[in-house]
């Protein structure tokens, strides 16, 4: 094999290629998940791979827009290659589908490609799967993503806190025409100071301080509830009654989910302009960013000519599988089936026939196993 | 579910001057810690705190893949790095200034149409200068910044400056303030979303000893 070098040793960045039992755990894990999307009514669509980047232009006005990879087809249009599932999705289910095809269960499992800072592998990330449930709103929509989200982190088995918030508390104490770059950085950074000099600029000085504290709030039901029901709110109703909408899907989840640890973080406001209603992320130990997110983003498909309702998250998987073990497939596909002692002075043709019966008597066992 | 919450917290410090003032405050705090025998990683007394010892340029690398879940770090550092930290607390001690400097008698022209500045700060320079409108080439130095002016790489520096005075040993001054530069313990954001109660604890018991402006 001819020595490589220079940049034919790595990929180019943005991409990545997965290899045997790595591979084989990624495609076992992205198998039971499929089916588990399945049993739960949603079907798979796949989104291409690259599209005509005016479609989305009005949509990526986001801090990661100069991650994307943008190309120029033959008769000079400009192309987006495909860097979040979620949008793709949009538009494809805005073209295909129509208010009598609604609701509409959909599940993908696809790469994505970004450019990621060379120096910087810690957010690498190009598989994403996930759900969205086009056309159901409010209460019924919002407990079917969650739930069918709770039984995918019951799969797969790990360490993992839900951290739920809100876009319309936000909303109401953050409009539209104030949501700056600098208060979502005070916001992410988790600087009080600041985020209350942000709010400062449009609420009296005491309404800053209070939704600076209500929106850098983290912590269980129990301790949002006494929150929304403590004397600080008591004249913003409409803060306690987005509030409680969040607890009333936490006692949904807790009633027909699993155990999981709730938390109600109004921190989480969504990373992209389109959410609407709950927004959400998932953290587990170990992974050093968020491997969910999700939520309600309800005039998205509007762009896209199809005015429907829309909620649903997006697994990073590989940040996940990075913690989990090999499956048991990978060890046992290590085993060969030999040739007897008896057997080394027959034929090759022989030695061949008889290992390769032994080897499919074994799989019809339901073994793995190589020749 | 699993429960890893007795796992001591993970805190990365940077080599040097800073490292000895975090480990004043924390002893003063009841969170006292050594490192022993050159070694890089050190517990407190009680196992809350699991400490690294890195390079201060580094910091921000070990935080951000999560390999320490936070980190006592300067704004210079920070900007160098670009990555986005939850900042927890602001520290009274460590703080310094970011300044242009140049050789004594020379001005600081703005409008200079070959504005070249030489530092380590190259993000920070870049940024500072072109929200203000204004072009300028960057030399990107490792140390000994106080002689690009003196030897002629360029007309003025941008440096941190404490006292002036190695400055003023190298017939130098400050032409203007750039910014304040400020220490903070800041945290990635996800380790933050996993333990933040333990977090907010910790931060409450170093306001305790180092109260907020």
């Amino acid at each position: 094999m001819a020595v490589q070098n220079g940049k034919f040793l790595q990929l180019p960045q943005g991409t990545e290629g997965i290899h045997l039992e790595e591979a084989l755990r990624h495609r076992r894990l992205t198998r039971k998940l499929n089916d588990l999307f399945t049993s739960w009514g949603f079907l798979p669509v796949k989104t291409p791979v690259f599209d005509f980047y005016d479609n989305y232009r009005d949509l990526l006005k986001t801090p990661g827009e100069e991650n994307l990879y943008r190309l120029m087809d033959r008769e000079g249009d400009l192309l987006l290659l495909r860097s979040d599932v979620t949008l793709f999705l949009a538009r494809q289910m805005g073209l295909y589908l129509n208010r009598n095809d609604l609701p509409a269960r959909v599940s993908y499992a696809d790469t994505i490609l970004r450019h990621q800072n060379r120096e910087d592998i810690s957010k690498n990330e190009f598989f994403q799967t996930g759900v969205e449930l086009i056309g159901v709103e409010g209460y019924e929509g919002d407990m079917e993503i969650l739930l069918l989200l709770d039984q995918t982190l019951s799969l797969l088995d790990v360490s993992a806190f839900l951290h739920l918030g809100s876009r319309n508390l936000f909303r109401q104490m953050v409009p539209e025409d104030r949501e700056t770059p600098a208060l979502r950085e005070a916001l992410a950074s988790r600087n009080r100071r600041a985020l209350k000099e942000e709010l400062t600029l449009y609420h009296p000085p005491h309404t800053a301080r209070l939704f600076s504290s209500l929106l850098l709030f983290i912590g269980s039901p129990g301790e949002f509830r006494q929150k929304l029901t403590g004397d600080e709110l008591k004249n913003h109703p409409e803060l306690v009654a987005a509030g409680s909408y969040l607890l009333k899907l936490t006692e949904g989840l807790q009633t027909l989910g699993g155990e999981r640890e709730i938390r109600i973080d109004l921190s989480e406001i969504g990373s992209q302009p389109y959410h609407t209603g709950i927004v959400f992320q998932v953290y587990c130990e170990g992974v050093d960013s968020a491997v969910v997110s999700g939520g309600r983003y309800d005039r998205l498909l509007e762009n896209f000519g199809l005015s429907a309702p829309s909620v649903g998250f997006s697994l990073l998987l590989r940040k996940i599988e990075a913690l989990l073990p090999p499956p048991a497939e990978a060890e046992e596909s290590l085993n060969r089936v030999t040739v007897e002692e008896n057997e080394f002075n027959e034929t090759e043709e022989t030695r061949f026939t008889l290992r390769f019966r032994r080897a499919e008597e074994l799989r019809k066992k339901g073994r793995n196993v190589s020749l | 579910m699993k429960n890893s919450t007795q796992e001591p917290l993970t805190l990365a410090l940077p080599k040097g001057r800073l490292t000895d003032q975090v480990q004043e405050l924390f002893a003063s705090l009841g969170l006292g810690f050594e490192f022993e025998n050159r070694k890089l990683v050190a517990r407190d007394r009680e196992n809350r705190l699991k400490i690294f010892l890195v390079k201060n340029s580094d910091l921000p690398t070990y935080v951000n893949h999560g390999i320490a879940g936070m980190g006592v770090c300067g704004d210079d550092v920070l900007f160098e790095a670009g990555t986005p930290f939850c900042r927890l607390k602001t520290f009274s001690f460590g703080g310094t200034r970011m300044c242009i400097a140049g050789k004594k008698g020379d001005r600081f022209a703005p409008a200079d149409p070959a504005l070249t500045v030489a530092t380590k700060f190259t993000e920070f320079t870049r940024s500072y200068f072109h929200k203000r409108g204004l072009p300028v080439e960057v030399i990107k130095l490792n140390g000994s910044v106080e002689l690009a002016p003196v030897l002629g790489l360029s007309r003025y520096i941008v440096d941190l400056v404490e006292t002036g005075n190695t400055l003023k040993a190298n017939n130098l001054e400050v032409f203007d303030k750039l910014a304040d530069i400020k220490v903070h313990l800041i945290a990635n954001p996800a380790y933050y979303k996993i333990h933040y109660k333990r977090i907010n604890q910790l931060v409450d018991i170093l306001s305790k000893g180092d109260p907020d402006e």
